[in-house]
């Protein structure tokens, strides 16, 4: 088992080596660092004097390690627009975007699962098919138009709650967080349901199919047949084998969200990294883009990593190497 | 019929069994009018070709059945106890049952002693520790070495698996077992096996088992008495050894032709087939179900469905008493 | 179109009350945008026609300065809403359109190469295609085009936005075709007409375009479908976000996002109409998509 460990992290280091490989070559080749710095003005000499300084001249697998080398240790350099540091920059607005994320995943998932499970047992129920039909709507919104529509209603119609912003946040050494306030966790309610809403449909959908896939297999039938409880057959039987594929679509998913962050911070202005990186985009600040590509890239790999060892613990089938049928 | 089975009470008796398939507005019978009992401590072959309502007939008697299949008609009892409508109380407790493919019949996620210790919790008031003493008994006699009780299904063979079944099914103490071909997945070398373990274990304890099988090798080997099914009806039912000698109704005479023998006087002679195909429920024929196949077929087989003769044959033949070769 | 119309495909079609309504649907809107020209009241991207005092007149009433009425309603800049609507539909359906060849072609070529070829080709393509998947599309989209953006000298950035906006959202949904196409061909390509075909002495691209190519595309077609709504729906996000279509030529994307500046104050009609109008677009390709998707696949027979 440390084999198939140690290959999977092996392989993701590969993974994070490529991104970086491809942040580096935006970074380098896309951005024009020297224009950017010196302005259009600056003299042939000094131009050629910054090149030199910045490391431009070298052959392109030393950039690429020290971009690397630079990278571990959080240097990303600095912002088209103000100049900045970038680690600076994404490290002021990373918890925002990380609380939402945390929120809306959870919300996702416990409701996912919920619902998911219910209309699986209560397959052709009332409240199972509108919960059904209503999913479907969520899938086809667009995340933003999901997100514009719940500030209509609540906080232009209703006054409930409110429409941009994080509210107050209180600050505990580097981290700032919404969660000890009133107003904090006001404001991270409608984000927070906008964001999971598609990930909340997919995950409701993914264990309805996987609980009635289960529930038609013959253990289960063997378990009724032999008398076991409802509960006993939901619970002993049912659950772990359904957990599998949903920890993994949920984990893949994840990633996703962190990523979907960006349309949702759009929406209610919310000052994460999602927003930093959208205005890079519409601002060409290439900098920003390369680190955002970066920190993502890590993110999901590291997220894909968690899942999979996850996994391993989850069905001892994957343990022995591969799934192995019985010898007859 | 010998006249001492009359003097024991059945353990199970299925009276006038319908097990009908709703499908758009009209109803097809998979079961029809089926009646049998089982007795204490026999082993009673059920046997019939696919679709011959067989297994439906196990999943009935244990209220399995889902709609759009339901209970039209007929009564269920045990023991004296009617349970056609709700086998709550029988169901693993009195009652339990073996599934044909032992690859899917076990949770892989989880433990097999986990799940003997929850079988045996389900039915007998003990503490873990005790059931898990259980457990492992079971398990020794089945031929498993109880050391492997934390061992995970995917780790055994087939043959293994089936055993672990065995233990399963074994487990509550039930008074039947319904083993639903419980070989035809395996391996002809484990089967004997299998069949043997099962065979003994229960005339040890005098549980019944209800054998479901389309093999008449099976059969013969391991039952007292046999029932054959054709087209979810009753076609012949008696001690083992004597229908299998001198079957009365054509359709088992035509199953026992066809089953491939190994002695010097087979080997020249051609596979015996039944010819056409055993109707599917949607185009059952009027009258006996079995006469667009039977040699035998008089207009009265066309027109009429017959009655069990003698509790042993149902076929208007037996009732003029004329020995049909 | 006899024939079709005897097809079980059609038949099916026909008794699914959800696919009728929702390819009606479609249908209603697809032919709004194409002959936009001749139902609009007028040209909203033509800057002599708009008249800035017609800004935020509410539907179907008679604006104060000028007196003209529109059915919609005006946005800020005093566009005709409904013009503008059925305008901006036609640019995202352009780029809809052109985003799913580009990722068709791409991905269709690609997943024959890796397929037939093999060896590292296909490692790679596939290994690069495996990264890809990781992010969500929308990112790679937003990534492609910065990066475009970055590119182009800053005169030329206006004018090539829809062509980047293609660009991006193509070059990011191209791996469902690759792998499809992929896996289909790794099929063919043992078949035995392939192995004539190489005996005759055809060279390897007249065999994967000529033979290979017409059996792979089957399940393209459905994965065109997806994709299509995909990027209906990346392309409204991206213009929400800014990073779409310019802004003189709004889609339905840039109307919401007007649309939601202007909510508090009131002017609510050009919010609702471009979000009904996307709400109808997005639910209706969606549910003909989904029943398409289960009406074509060979494992439900």
């Amino acid at each position: 088992m440390l084999i198939i460990v140690l290959r999977r992290l092996l392989q993701a280091v590969m993974v994070l080596l490529f991104v970086a490989l491809i942040s580096f070559l935006i970074f380098r080749y896309v951005g024009n660092p020297v224009e950017s710095l010196l302005g259009q003005e600056a003299t042939v000499a000094q131009r050629a004097a910054l090149e030199e300084a910045l490391g431009l001249k070298d052959p392109i697998y030393e950039q690429y390690a020290n971009f690397v080398l630079r990278a571990l240790q959080f240097d990303f350099g600095n912002s088209y627009r103000g100049a900045l540091p970038v680690a600076e920059l994404i490290a002021l607005r990373l918890p925002a975007t990380l609380e939402l994320a945390m929120t809306s995943a959870i919300f996702a998932v416990i409701f996912g699962v919920i619902t998911g499970i219910y209309t699986a047992i209560n397959r052709g129920g009332f409240i199972a098919n509108l919960i059904l039909s209503t999913s479907l709507v969520g899938v086809s919104l667009p995340t933003f138009l999901i997100g514009v529509l719940l500030i209509w209603v609540f906080s232009v119609e209703l006054n409930w709650l409110p429409s941009f912003g994080r509210g107050e946040v209180v600050e505990l050494g580097w981290w700032t967080t919404g969660f000890l306030t009133a107003s904090g966790v006001k404001s991270l309610i409608l984000p927070s349901i906008t964001l999971g809403l598609y990930q909340m449909t997919l995950i409701m959908r993914l264990t309805r199919a996987e609980m009635l896939e289960v529930l038609r297999q013959d253990y289960i039938r063997l378990a009724v047949a032999l008398g076991q409880s409802k509960r006993q057959v939901y619970f002993f039987h049912a659950l772990p084998n359904i957990l599998i594929p949903v920890i993994t679509i949920t984990g893949l998913q994840l990633g996703s969200v962190i990523a979907f962050a960006i349309i949702t911070e759009t929406v209610f202005q919310w000052p994460g990294v999602g927003l930093l990186f959208i205005n890079a985009v519409y601002f060409v600040d290439i900098p920003v883009m390369s680190a955002y590509l970066l920190l993502v890239g890590f993110a999901f790999v590291v997220i894909n990593l968690v899942v999979d060892l996850l996994y391993l613990l989850i069905d001892p089938r994957l343990r022995d190497g591969q799934l192995k049928r019985g010898a007859d | 019929m010998s006249g001492n089975r009359e003097m024991v009470a059945p353990l199970l008796e299925i009276s006038r069994l319908s097990v009908v398939l709703d499908k758009r507005h009209q109803r097809f019978k998979a079961v029809d009018d089926l009646s049998f009992r089982v007795f204490p401590g026999e082993i009673l072959g059920l046997v019939g070709e696919s679709g011959a309502g067989k297994s439906m007939t196990g999943s009935a008697i244990l209220g399995l059945i889902e709609p759009p299949l339901s209970i039209s008609s007929g009564e269920i009892t045990f023991d004296g106890v009617r349970i056609d409508q709700d086998a709550s109380s029988i169901r693993g407790s009195k009652i339990s049952m073996i599934f044909q493919d032992p690859l899917v019949s076990l949770n892989p996620l989880r433990k097999i002693g986990d799940q003997l210790v929850e079988v045996i919790r389900t039915h007998i008031n003990i503490s873990k520790a005790e059931a898990f003493g259980r457990a492992k008994t079971l398990l020794a006699e089945v031929g498993i070495d109880p050391g492997r009780i934390n061992a995970y299904p995917h780790t055994f063979s087939g043959g293994m698996r089936q055993r672990v079944v065995i233990a399963l099914a074994l487990a509550p103490e039930p008074a039947l077992i319904i083993a639903d071909e419980p070989t035809t997945a395996l391996d002809v070398s484990v089967q004997a096996q299998i069949l043997d373990l099962l065979k003994r274990l229960c005339r040890e304890r005098g549980t019944s088992i209800i054998l479901i099988t389309h093999d008449m090798g099976v059969i013969a080997e391991t039952t007292d008495r046999v029932a054959v099914l054709y087209a979810g009806r009753l076609a012949e039912i008696g001690k083992t050894s004597a229908v299998l000698k001198n079957p009365r109704h054509p359709y088992t005479k035509g199953l026992v032709a066809a089953t491939p023998r190994i002695d010097a006087n087979s080997f020249e002679k051609r596979l015996f087939q039944i010819p056409g195909a055993m109707p599917d429920l949607e185009n059952i024929p009027k009258g006996c179900a079995f006469h667009p196949r039977c040699d035998f077929a008089s207009t009265q087989c066309q027109k009429q469905q017959p009655p069990l003769f003698e509790d042993r044959s149902a076929c208007w033949l037996s009732n003029e008493g004329s020995e049909t070769s | 179109m006899h024939r079709f119309l005897q097809s079980d495909f059609f038949y099916s079609f026909r008794n699914a009350p959800v696919a009728v309504a929702s390819f009606f649907v479609f249908a209603v809107i697809i032919l709004a945008a194409v002959f936009a020209n001749f139902i609009a009241p007028n040209n909203p991207f033509d800057p002599a026609s708009l008249n800035l005092m017609n800004g935020f007149t509410p539907p179907l009433q008679s604006n104060e300065f000028t007196g003209d009425v529109f059915l919609l309603g005006a946005d800020d800049q005093g566009r005709d809403l409904f013009s503008t609507i059925l305008y901006g539909l036609r640019i995202s359906l352009f780029v809809g359109i052109m985003a799913v060849m580009l990722a068709m072609v791409m991905g269709v070529v690609l997943g024959l190469i890796a397929g037939y070829l093999g060896g590292w080709l296909d490692t790679f393509i596939m290994r690069f295609a495996d990264i890809q998947m990781t992010f969500p599309s929308i990112l790679v989209a937003m990534l492609i085009y910065g990066v475009a953006k970055g590119v182009l000298p800053p005169d030329l950035r206006y004018e090539m936005s829809i062509a980047v906006l293609i660009i991006s959202i193509g070059l990011s949904e191209w791996v469902p075709f690759a792998r499809t196409v992929r896996g289909s061909t790794l099929v063919e390509k043992e078949k035995e007409y392939i192995t004539a075909a190489k005996m005759i002495g055809l060279r390897k691209s007249q065999i994967m375009s000529r033979h290979i190519l017409p059996n792979v595309l089957g399940p393209v077609l459905v994965i065109a479908t997806i994709t299509f709504a995909l990027a209906i729906i990346a392309e409204a996000t991206l213009s929400f976000l800014g990073v779409g279509v310019p802004t003189t030529k709004p889609s339905l994307g840039t109307l919401i996002r007007i649309g939601q500046d202007f909510l508090f104050s009131g002017e609510w009609w050009i919010l609702l109409f471009p979000a009904l109008t996307l709400l109808a677009l997005a639910l209706s390709i969606n549910l003909f998509g989904d029943w398409l998707r289960d009406t074509l696949n060979p494992k439900l027979k």
